[in-house]
Order: C-alpha cells, then sequence, then structure tokens
C-alpha cells in the first residue's frame, strides 16, 4: 500500500505531482477529450469541417429508423454468440495438455502453441482471406477433395437456398449468405494461444495426485473436468468471455479488412463499429457517425453492468 | 508397491495419453497451418503454386527472387514501423513508470481523484472516440506525421501499465526507498536505482505487449497516414493486399519479411512473455 502523507509533507514533495502529471494530461486529452467531443457532437449536423448545425436528437431518430444498423445488431449478435462457443476449443486444449502425464511434451506444446502468433495479426488475416478465395483458396479445395461440396450441392437442392452449384465454385466473401458462416469459420480451429496459455497457469493448481484420488475414486474424465478442472479456471474463463464480447461488440477491423467499408456483397457483414466507420470516412457524416458511436458505447456499458451484476463467480 | 511395478504403471499411464496426443497433434496442425502456407509459397509462382498447393517445392525450384522482392517492397514499411514501435514504447513506459511511481509511494492529496480518473478509462468502450480523436489530431496537424501514431501508443498504453506496475512497485520493500532517501536521493534517482532495477522482467514483459500491440495496429496508420513513404507496416500490408493482379508468392514472401522482426524478438524473450502472460494471469 502506498503510505499515507500528511498535509504539510505532500507540500513539501509536491514535485512528485510532475510526475503525474504527463500521463493523465496525455488521457485527458486523448480518452477524456474525444469522449466528450462524441457526445456533443453526437446532436449536430456535422461533416467534419468547421460548419455545423444542432439538430437536437434528430440523429438519434435517423440511427432508430436506419435499418442498416439495426441488422448490424443483429449481425453482430449472432458473431458474439458464435465466438462463445468459439471459446470452447481453447479450454479443451488446455485441458488436454494440463492431463498429459510427460512434463516435456507439456512443455513443448506450449511452445508450440506461441508459435503462430509470431506472425503479425494482419498477416494471419491476410492469409486467411486467400483461403477463402474462390478460385484458387485452401477452403474449396480442401472441401472438393473431402466431398464436402456434393453434400453442400445435394443439400442446397433439397432445401432450396440457392447458394451452392456444383458448377460454380463457392464463393466465400462474395456470396451474401456466406459471409456470417465464412466470418465465423474464420480463425479455425479457433485456438487463442494466450487464452491456452492462461488457462494453463490456472490449472497448475491441481496435482497429479488429485488426478489419482480422483480415479480410486471412480469418476470419468467429463466429471473430473466439471468438477476438478473447470472451477479452479472458471475465474480466467470469465474474463476472458468478458473481454471477448466487449472486443467484438465494437470490434469492425476484421470486417473492413475481409469485406471493405460497405460490409461485403449486400452489406451482410455490415456491424455497428463498420457502420459508423463507414458513415463518418466514407459519407462525411461524422455528426451522425458519434450519434452511432455514442448508441454502441451505452449498449456495450449496459452489457459490462449486466455483467458485472449478475454474472459473479464466486472464488 | 515395488519399483519395477510402479515403474510398469508409469508406462501403462503414459501409453494412455497416446489418443491425448494424437488430438493435440491434429488441432496444431491445423493451427499451424496458415504459418506453413505462407512459408512454402513464399518460393512459388502462381503457376507452381496452382500446380502443387500443398507441398513444398524441392529447393532447385525455389524463386528465392520473390524473397529479395518482398523484401524491398516491404522494408521501408519495416523501418517506419520500427521507428513507431520503439519510440512509442519507450515513451509509453518511460511515462508510465513516473506515473506509478506517483501512486504507489504516497497517498498525495487527490491520488484517489487521479486514479479514478485513470482506471475509469479502462471500463470504457473506446469504439465511440475513433471519429472525434481524427477530429482532434487534424485540429493539431498531425494527419499524415508518425508522432500522430506515437502520441496515441503513448496515451492508449497509459492505463493499463499504470494499472500494472503500480501493484508491483508498492510491493518493493519500502526499506529500500528510505535507505535510498537517507542517502539524499531524489524522486528521479529512486526510480532509476530501485524501481527499475527492481521491476525489470515486469517492464519487460509490458514493452512487449506494448510492442507487439502498435506493431499489429492498421486501423490509426489507415485512418492517419495518406503519404506511401510514410505507411507502416499495417496500412502497407492492406494496400499490398488491395493489389488487382496478385502474385501470391510475392505477397506471402512480402508476409514472412514482415514476420521477421516479431520472431527474432520472440526467439530472445519467449520465456519472458510466456511467464509473464502466465504470471499476469494468476494475480489478474
Amino acid at each position: 500500500m502506498s503510505l499515507p502523507i500528511s498535509n504539510r509533507k505532500a507540500l513539501y514533495e509536491w514535485t512528485l505531482y510532475l510526475l503525474v502529471l504527463p500521463s493523465l494530461a496525455l488521457v485527458l486529452l486523448f480518452s477524456y477529450f474525444p469522449s466528450i467531443s462524441a457526445i456533443y457532437h453526437s446532436f449536430f449536423d456535422w461533416q467534419g469541417g468547421n460548419m455545423k448545425q444542432f439538430v437536437g436528437f434528430a440523429n438519434f431518430r435517423k440511427a432508430f429508423g436506419d435499418s442498416i444498423l439495426w441488422s448490424s445488431f443483429v449481425t453482430i449478435s449472432i458473431l458474439v454468440v458464435a465466438n462463445v462457443f468459439k471459446m470452447v476449443p481453447s479450454i479443451f486444449i488446455a485441458v488436454l495438455i494440463h492431463r498429459l502425464k510427460s512434463d516435456k511434451w507439456q512443455y513443448w506444446y506450449r511452445v508450440i502453441l506461441v508459435v503462430p502468433m509470431i506472425v503479425p495479426g494482419l498477416v494471419t488475416l491476410f492469409i486467411w482471406k486467400f483461403f477463402f478465395d474462390p478460385n484458387i483458396g485452401l477452403l474449396n479445395s480442401i472441401i472438393n477433395t473431402l466431398g464436402i461440396k456434393t453434400v453442400l450441392v445435394n443439400f442446397d437442392q433439397f432445401f432450396g437456398w440457392g447458394v451452392f452449384y456444383a458448377d460454380a465454385p463457392i464463393s466465400w466473401l462474395g456470396n451474401p449468405h456466406l459471409i456470417v458462416p465464412a466470418l465465423i469459420l474464420w480463425g479455425f480451429p479457433w485456438i487463442g494461444a494466450v487464452g491456452v496459455l492462461i488457462y494453463l497457469a490456472g490449472l497448475q493448481s491441481i496435482g497429479q495426485e488429485i488426478y489419482e484420488a480422483a480415479e480410486l475414486d471412480g469418476i470419468n474424465s467429463w466429471q473430473t473436468f466439471l468438477y476438478i478442472e473447470l472451477p479452479l479456471i472458471m475465474t480466467q474463463v470469465r474474463l476472458s468471455l468478458v473481454l471477448m464480447i466487449i472486443g467484438s461488440l465494437q470490434g469492425f477491423g476484421l470486417q473492413l479488412l475481409l469485406l471493405g467499408p460497405e460490409g461485403g456483397a449486400g452489406g451482410a457483414g455490415m456491424v455497428p463499429g463498420l457502420w459508423m466507420f463507414n458513415r463518418a470516412f466514407q459519407a462525411g457524416e461524422f455528426g451522425y457517425a458519434c450519434a452511432i458511436g455514442m448508441i454502441l458505447f451505452i449498449f456495450i456499458l449496459a452489457l459490462t453492468w449486466i455483467n458485472d451484476k449478475y454474472v459473479r463467480v464466486e472464488k | 508397491m515395488s519399483s519395477a511395478q510402479e515403474i510398469s504403471y508409469a508406462n501403462a499411464q503414459k501409453k494412455r495419453d497416446f489418443p491425448k496426443h494424437l488430438i493435440i497433434w491434429f488441432v496444431l496442425a491445423i493451427e499451424l497451418l496458415p504459418f506453413y502456407m505462407m512459408v512454402q509459397m513464399s518460393v512459388k509462382t502462381n503457376q507452381s503454386f496452382i500446380a502443387n498447393p500443398w507441398f513444398p517445392n524441392l529447393p532447385n525450384q525455389w524463386h528465392l527472387e520473390n524473397w529479395v522482392h518482398g523484401f524491398n517492397l516491404i522494408f521501408p514499411y519495416i523501418a517506419n514501423t520500427v521507428f513507431v514501435a520503439v519510440t512509442g514504447t519507450f515513451g509509453m513506459l518511460a511515462l508510465a513508470i513516473l506515473a506509478s511511481y506517483f501512486f504507489a509511494r504516497y497517498k498525495m492529496p487527490c491520488s484517489t481523484l487521479f486514479w479514478s480518473l485513470l482506471m475509469v478509462i479502462m471500463l470504457l468502450p473506446g469504439v465511440a472516440n475513433l471519429v472525434p480523436l481524427f477530429q482532434l489530431l487534424k485540429s493539431m496537424n498531425l494527419l499524415n506525421s508518425l508522432w500522430a501514431l506515437i502520441i496515441l501508443a503513448i496515451a492508449g498504453g497509459q492505463v493499463f501499465c499504470i494499472f500494472i506496475l503500480r501493484n508491483f512497485i508498492e510491493e518493493i520493500p519500502r526499506d529500500l526507498f528510505e535507505a535510498a532517501e537517507m542517502d539524499g536521493a531524489t524522486h528521479l534517482q529512486q526510480i532509476m536505482h530501485v524501481v527499475i532495477p527492481m521491476s525489470g522482467p515486469i517492464i519487460g514483459t509490458l514493452s512487449i505487449l506494448t510492442f507487439l500491440g502498435i506493431w499489429n495496429d492498421f486501423m490509426m496508420p489507415l485512418i492517419l497516414l495518406r503519404d506511401q513513404d510514410l505507411f507502416t507496416l499495417g496500412v502497407g500490408l492492406v494496400y499490398l493486399d488491395g493489389e488487382y493482379v496478385k502474385d501470391y508468392g510475392q505477397i506471402m514472401a512480402a508476409f514472412l519479411v514482415a514476420s521477421i522482426p516479431i520472431i527474432i524478438i520472440f526467439l530472445f524473450c519467449m520465456k519472458l512473455f510466456v511467464r509473464g502472460l502466465s504470471s499476469g494471469a494468476i494475480k489478474g
């Protein structure tokens, strides 16, 4: 703990304030000022220049009638739910690695897990974009080789989706119906190295003898997971869940780079953050973009608050 | 249990691990597929890739000129990014250390207020800031400048680093500070000679995280930079991807070159990184 200090001594030590001044000034200028400016400008018709006109709640009324904004919230909800399921493989792999008897292999698997992280995120993203390429992309050639495409085409004919055809390559990022599935598929098998390492650190407190005792008591491996392993990493799982939800609600980098600022064919990949970006930097409607940002902001804040109040895990 | 029995028991246990190894290998193989594809495609032309998409070509068929081309294409971007990332990381940590020393040493008047001012930022989603931030930098005449990226990196990293560093500085034994004070050390001298030597590993971990964050950033560079000779890796790669006629071999070679600095950092600091990550997780 920091020492309490008398007012007289504090006066004598006033130079200490100089230490915190630069950080405070930067944070005030680059975090607080833009937030306040966003609230302020969401009430204006503003093209980005010096001219602006107060319009009251007109931007927000426009937002509530904006069908693109509504459908973007639907899309992001689907993606967030998918992301919750995409957390499972990391937990699964962490438990699997932890259950290995050999310490040497446990160490080496950790090292191998870190290897994908040495590729910049952007590069991984573009390699995946290449995987989705309809003509020479890997995904289509895997699907063709394994015969999954025939299955998909048959399903298509049966249900009448109108998405898969036997004579045309599957255009993952070009077909409005396939954009959301492609975004969900993105990053398969969905192992987050950071997540796995964090879970492994949590699991470390379980010794081998607990497993042996559990085995003597005759519980199966599913019960071991449920009663021994999961409770120990619950704090970490909850933390990454919260960070994931906040991050994916406001994120739009993936959509911007894979699909462009219009959200791809038919705007099927449009998410709220991307719509804000689009309005500001494509349409020049900076005031309206600020209003969209505020709506998104309030939405995320509400979710954070609900989570904090109701989804508490006992330690 | 005799020792012979114990050994056979251990062997039996290891054999039962076999399916787990198999699953892990399978998953890791898919996980590493993008990396593998990048490396093996970087020495192919479009034709040789279509002829043989999956397996590496023999060394005598390698098109090493891809690497030369990739290097020439990406090196200016790397130089810009290194400048931004190194300056940004250094400045960010310097300011964060000063500020966390302020919070960790004494409970000065207004400390709590300042602390809450900083910590509230962590709870607020930053997405609404993007547009006003752009306008702010425009009015400060910082559009199309690497310094804008550096200042943003310094400002953006403060809160998280101060939050982590304060705890570490508070755990340094108080006797050390008192001894230094007896010897007439000023606060800056105490930071230089007590704080920094005592919190080396956490400073290392934070620098790597900050450096990687700046290295991978593309949103701000994409919005702020206009001149091609100022491009950082983020924008550079986006523009590279936007070309119409794509020579995938050259693009993959450029990607590989873009990864090399990070590969070097990881080779030297992997232990620091893995340990920092795990210990941070336990504390958090």
